[in-house]
């Protein structure tokens, strides 16, 4: 079996990945991608810590499944408004989205 | 060969994140996404979290990925090549993701988990079964409600006003 610090590797990378990507694009519904990829990030190092070093009740499972609800909800709110500020503005970059801005 | 199997999806799922936000087509970084989304559920089956593995391709893969797709249909005029993709801070931006990356390495490689190996616990469905409706009840109920109100929420936040 592979060390668990491979894995958390690999979940930092993907994590810093969405960070970039978070900073840097400026279309609307690549933002929530980004989201999506650092939300995934963190259940990686919850499945692999769990795995590694988890208590037989699987805590780290379930709170993965919460997070995946979460992320769920989250990208359905995020991209109604996407659709939302397009139907009022017609654009999707975030360079836009200034309507709450006095 | 086990670990053969892990290092290739590992650089899979990383390619395939690189790709879903740098390539430029939204529609083909959704795809990406897509790609690195089953990639993680084939890492959650690798890990023996095979519900956690069904769960991600049923809800990512199945569900939000077709969101994504609606959405990116239902909001056009993004393919001209004359758009630029990136904002103003894109020199910035990369500058800090490359330094968060070589701290959270530096930290990870210096730290204990480096030769931490498997325990020999396994988790199967139905432990997860009895603490999500035993210990954990509290917080599931909770996710019932959220995901209520995100729906009722999305549905009044998209009906056209007359």
């Amino acid at each position: 079996m592979i060390p668990l610090g491979h894995i958390v590797i690999l979940s930092m990378f993907v994590f810093c990945v969405g960070v970039y990507g978070v900073l840097t694009q400026r279309h609307a519904i690549r933002f929530l991608i980004s989201v999506e990829l650092i939300l995934n990030a963190a259940n990686i190092n919850l499945i692999a810590f769990n795995k590694y070093l988890g208590t037989a009740d699987g805590l780290g499972q379930i709170f993965a499944l919460f997070i995946i609800a979460v992320a769920a909800a989250a990208s359905v709110v995020g991209l109604i408004l996407v659709i939302a500020v397009y139907r009022l503005k017609k654009s999707v970059f975030i360079d836009d989205f200034n309507l709450l801005k006095w | 060969m086990n670990a053969l199997v892990f290092y290739t999806l590992a650089l899979f799922i990383a390619a395939s994140a690189l790709l879903s936000v740098t390539v430029r087509d939204i529609f083909h970084g959704a795809v990406w996404l897509a790609m690195t989304l089953l990639g993680i559920a084939f890492l959650y089956f690798y890990l023996d979290a095979g519900f956690l593995g069904v769960i991600q391709i049923l809800v990512y893969v199945g569900g939000i990925m077709a969101l994504f797709v609606f959405a990116i249909m239902l909001t056009s005029k993004i393919g001209d090549h004359k758009i630029p993709q990136i904002n103003a801070q894109f020199w910035p931006g990369l500058i800090i993701a490359s330094v968060l990356l070589a701290i959270l390495l530096k930290i990870i490689v210096n730290g204990p988990w480096m030769n931490v190996r498997a325990s020999a616990v396994i988790i199967d469905l139905q432990t997860i079964g009895k603490s999500l409706v035993t210990t954990y009840v509290l917080p599931f109920e909770f996710i019932s409600l959220l995901l209520l109100a995100a729906l009722v929420g999305a549905v009044v936040i998209g009906k056209v006003k007359q």
